[in-house]
């Protein structure tokens, strides 16, 4: 502390300050003029002592300018001196204030990390899944294409369809298709499965992206009769297969036992269709069937076209073809924006929930502290009272509490910031296997710019509390004096708080609501019935290559494996399927009763359609309700030839859609494709795609009779299923060693990923509704704490007059009950009102179910007695004595 | 006055603090008593003294106020800080050094011996 006399100077200089220019001006003026005087005092006459007087100073305006700029410089670092100065004094006192409160520290430090981690860690969510900018150059230039089926539906597209819009439209500058497939490449090691696709040339120019190393395919290597056995490698896949061998090009790899060079290694980064390590070229043939619908379609817009244009165009020219060919009746296109592919609508709509329901807790964080700092600057009244008649300014005393809210702050962001990066590698592990760009998960800079804005936001936000009301004291006027005298708290200071904890309340209510309301969904759609039984059941998928399996070897391949697979020990059942449920893939062909079908295929309905072996059915739990399964009889015979030998079972959906009221059984099922079949058993339905996907009408053939080379195996075990993942990639490898035994995981995994969104959006809303529970619990207290401490006098008065501990106990809760009920009622308007956004992401449950609102509203009302509890018991065993000589 | 003014050239920012070392002084009291003490044999130009002021004002050797003649005028008055005390010692230290051995060289008539 500085002696009195130089801080009595400091206050006079700061209350009369000259400009500088008129502070030189008026030190020279007054030189000059005693100059002048003492020459006239030693006999000069006026005149000539004036001019004696400018010719001793020399040139007055370089002097002066020369000052001036001293001067100024001399303010400036002044200035920001003191600015410093009172920074480390508030920044010091601030930590003064929270090592004398450590509990009030304390509290409001893990509030605000809890608030700002949950906060930074949502935004890095959304950051890496939806709002990083794709990795491709003028990504919103590229469009998906697709098909569009009779029932309105997107679809893949027929390479013959592709080449024709290929060439009849101009909107875009290049289109491409590919397809995802899995392959399986040669190693040293063994046969190693790998993701690859095939794709036209164009996919890379399409993109915008380059090869790394090499080159990506020619014109020519997707043309009939080039030299398509090429292929372009990951570099993912370059540095752990070929340990980052940089002459690499012109080497082979061995996929699907066929020799490919390698033409071009992609840059790193770089995954397109999707943790794709291996591109093949896609040749697309203008006599392939155009009902074989396969590929997916990636499309960039020529310059200065719009999206709606192009689909107009491609609508057109797909209207063409439906008219031109006997396969395109009654087909369309579709176009989506590309981003799609990354960030499908609904985890758009589940990231936007995300983000408004943190936002939502870093409020009620805020709240709680900003609460939290008015208890805090109610008992620091006395301290400002005297520091403001010490002299400090009224700004000088918002700023130090507004440094002082800074600091915390700052302390909490770092907590926030320290929990958000410690939760980001379980976040990572947990989802990136289903979300897509999840894996990029990371807390950087480009987080870190959004997220530190918003806790100095905060900060100043939770500050401006304390501060307004300081301000709103001192205009009222001198109350500086009862202060001091007296150390009565201000009126209102009570009610701004009480009007805080009613805000964080309503805002725990929404938020609980949203939780509720996500939990319940979740809930219902875990206990789905998909329409078999996943437990116990082990799939694997094994992947014929054309090379070395006919459709004769790939038919006894598939009976021997699941021959030898039910004869392993611990296996129940062994079946195989063309497409295990969940497993990410669906086919669909149109069908309708064989007596309604017209040659004009009207009245036909799509379905779905699956090629399974005997024991199928039974492996996965997916009951027969008439006729019978498939058995060894079932296969294609040689003798006739005759395609209407063939038998098909269906779901009890499609039953109904084709002989409705009638037993389907011996009926005849006519496919679009011009086959008919008789019907020998009726399955029930089953979910084939999501958990809240509704079953469609499936037809399931014999594969036997529809050799199918791609293959998932399925076995039920006795006992734990991993126990029997080992013997059965054995026992496949035993039967060709060539082929790398894939995707071998219990069928509940594939249960479990594909749940994987609604599971994290239930999880986050878990943790968010515990968090919420918690700010409104230590809120509700803090506040119900304080009127009680600052009420001691009146409650002891009121028991030395004769009132009951009970009746203590119960006008201290329910001033409690009163803020929580307010509250609760408040924030169940208002949930009302926002819970409709939740409505795309609900499964099966109303955003305005009642017995939602009726738990939450109890829980916070239980929570709010038990948090007014607490004071009121401490309340009732005043003693009356000791109350009344407090204060 | 050239001779002299050579001569102030470093030293007048140590004049001015031993000056004010005495009390408190508006500039052209510096400017006068640093003339009167010396006989007028240091003449301080203004063109110096007020850009050496503000200087040191800046680097806070000195600090100012605005106080009243005796005149009645409002006029800036400077005064030393402690920092300006604890470099005025440092200045009278060296030059007392370098007078001490100035005049060891040029006052002695006969050349000194050494041992």
């Amino acid at each position: 502390m500085p002696e009195l006399g130089r801080f009595a100077r400091e206050l006079r200089a700061r209350l009369w300050k000259p400009a500088v220019e008129d502070e030189v001006a008026s030190e020279m003026a007054y030189h000059m003029e005693m100059l002048e005087q003492d020459l006239v005092a030693q006999g000069v006459s006026p005149a000539d002592a004036r001019a004696q007087a400018r010719a001793r100073f020399g040139s007055v305006d370089r002097v002066a300018a020369e000052c001036v700029a001293e001067g100024e410089a001399r303010d400036t670092e002044r200035r920001r001196f003191e600015w410093r100065a009172e920074l480390s004094q508030d920044l010091r006192q601030g930590w003064r204030q929270l090592a004398n409160a450590p509990r009030f520290a304390f509290v409001t430090i893990s509030t605000l990390a809890v608030g700002l981690g949950a906060a930074t860690i949502i935004y890095a969510i959304a950051h890496a899944v939806m709002l990083r900018p794709l990795p491709f150059p003028d990504a919103d230039r590229l469009l998906l294409i697709s098909e569009r089926n009779p029932s309105g539906q997107e679809f893949a597209i027929s390479e013959s369809n592709f080449l024709d819009w290929q060439a009849r439209t101009t909107s875009f500058s290049s289109a491409a298709i590919f397809e995802a497939r899995r392959m399986a490449m040669r190693t040293e090691r063994g046969p190693e499965g790998v993701r690859g696709a095939v794709a036209t040339h164009t996919l890379f120019p399409t993109l915008g992206v380059g090869a790394a190393l090499g080159r990506t395919f020619l014109p020519e290597e997707d043309r009939r009769g080039g030299d398509v056995r090429v292929a372009v490698i990951s570099h993912g896949l370059w540095e752990r297969q070929f340990s980052s061998d940089r002459g690499i090009v012109g080497r082979s790899i061995d996929l699907d036992g066929r020799s490919h060079r390698i033409v071009g290694v992609m840059p790193a980064g770089f995954d397109f269709p999707g943790r794709t390590d291996v591109w093949l070229p896609l040749v697309p043939i203008p006599e392939y069937p155009r009902g074989d619908h396969r590929n997916e379609g990636v499309a960039r817009l020529k310059a200065g076209v719009t999206m709606s244009q192009a689909r107009q165009e491609l609508e057109g020219v797909a209207a063409q073809l439906a008219t031109e060919y006997e396969d395109n009746r009654g087909w369309s296109a579709a176009v989506r924006p590309f981003r799609e592919w990354y960030v499908s609508p609904q985890l758009n709509a589940r990231m936007l929930v995300l983000l408004s329901t943190v936002a939502l807790l870093l409020g009620m964080a805020c709240v709680n502290v900003a609460n939290l700092l008015l208890a805090r600057a109610a008992t620091r009244e006395r301290e400002m009272a005297v520091r403001a008649a010490l002299g400090a300014g009224r700004w000088r005393m918002v700023r130090q509490l507004l440094t002082e809210s800074l600091l915390l702050s700052a302390i909490g962001a770092a907590g926030g910031i320290a929990l958000a990066a410690a939760l980001v590698p379980i976040i990572r592990a947990t989802g990136s296997e289903a979300i897509p760009r999840l894996a990029g998960l990371v807390i950087d800079w480009r987080v870190l710019a959004v997220a530190i804005p918003i806790c100095v936001g905060t900060g100043v936000l939770f500050g401006l509390a304390p501060a307004a009301r300081l301000l709103r004291g001192a205009r009222a006027g001198d109350r500086v004096h009862d202060l001091l005298r007296s150390g009565t708290r201000v009126a209102d200071a009570g009610r701004s708080r009480q009007a805080l904890i009613v805000m964080s309340v309503a805002f725990a209510t929404i938020l609980l609501v949203g939780a509720g309301l996500v939990g319940t969904s979740f809930r219902r759609l875990m206990s789905v019935d998909p329409g078999f039984v996943p437990s116990r059941v082990v799939v694997a998928n094994v992947t014929l290559p054309d090379s070395a399996y006919d459709e004769e070897r790939a038919i006894v391949y598939v009976e021997e494996a699941t021959r030898r697979l039910r004869a392993l020990p611990g296996v129940r059942a062994a079946g195989a399927t063309n497409l295990v449920p969940f497993s990410g893939g669906n086919t669909a062909m149109d069908f309708a009763a064989a007596e309604r079908a017209t040659a004009e295929k009207e009245g036909y309905r799509s379905g779905s359609w699956r090629v399974v072996t005997p024991g199928y059915f039974q492996t996965v739990g997916i009951p027969l309700l008439r006729g019978r399964a498939f058995s060894g009889e079932d296969r294609f015979r040689e003798d006739t030839n005759d395609a209407t030998d063939r038998v098909v079972i269906v779901n009890d959906l499609l039953a109904d859609a084709a002989w409705p009221g009638r037993d389907p059984i011996g009926q005849r099922l006519a496919l679009s494709n011009g086959a008919t079949m008789t019907v020998i058993g009726v399955v029930g339905a089953t979910r084939h795609l999501t958990l809240d996907s509704l079953p469609r009408p499936t037809m399931y053939f014999a594969h036997a009779q529809f050799p199918w080379k791609s293959m998932w195996f399925t076995v039920t075990t006795e006992g734990d299923p991993t126990q029997v993942g080992a013997a059965m990639r054995r026992e496949l490898q035993a039967m060709d060693g060539t082929l790398p035994v894939t995707e071998l995981q219990p069928m509940e995994t594939l249960v479990r990923l594909q749940a994987a969104e609604p599971r994290l959006t239930a999880m986050v809303f878990g943790i968010f509704a515990v968090a919420a529970l918690v700010l409104v619990a230590v809120g509700l207290y803090g506040i119900v704490a304080y009127s009680v401490s600052q009420r001691t006098r009146e409650i002891g008065v009121s028991m030395a007059l004769g009132a009951a501990p009970a009746q203590v106990v119960r006008q201290v809760m329910s001033s409690g009950l009163r803020l929580g009920a307010l509250g609760v009622a408040i924030g169940g308007v208002l949930s009302l009102g926002v819970a409709g956004a939740l409505r795309s992401i609900l499964y099966d449950t109303q955003p305005t179910e009642v017995g939602t609102y009726a738990i939450v509203g109890f829980v916070l009302l239980a929570v709010t007695v038990a948090a007014s509890a607490v004071p009121a018991w401490r309340a009732a065993r005043l003693d009356p004595v000791q109350a009344l000589r407090s204060s | 006055m050239a001779e002299s003014s050579e001569l102030l050239h470093g030293t007048l920012d140590t004049l001015v603090l031993k000056t004010l070392a005495w009390g408190p002084r508006h500039g052209y009291a510096i400017a006068r008593w640093i003339a009167s003490t010396t006989d007028d044999t240091l003449l301080i130009e203004e063109g110096s003294l007020y850009p050496a002021l503000y200087r040191m004002e800046r680097r806070g050797l000195i600090e100012a106020e605005w106080g009243l003649s005796d005149t009645k005028r409002k006029v800036k008055v400077y005064r030393l800080t402690d920092e300006g005390r604890a470099r005025l010692s440092v200045e009278t230290a060296q030059w007392q050094r370098f007078a001490t051995a100035v005049a060891k060289v040029l006052l002695p008539n006969q050349e000194p011996t050494h041992a």
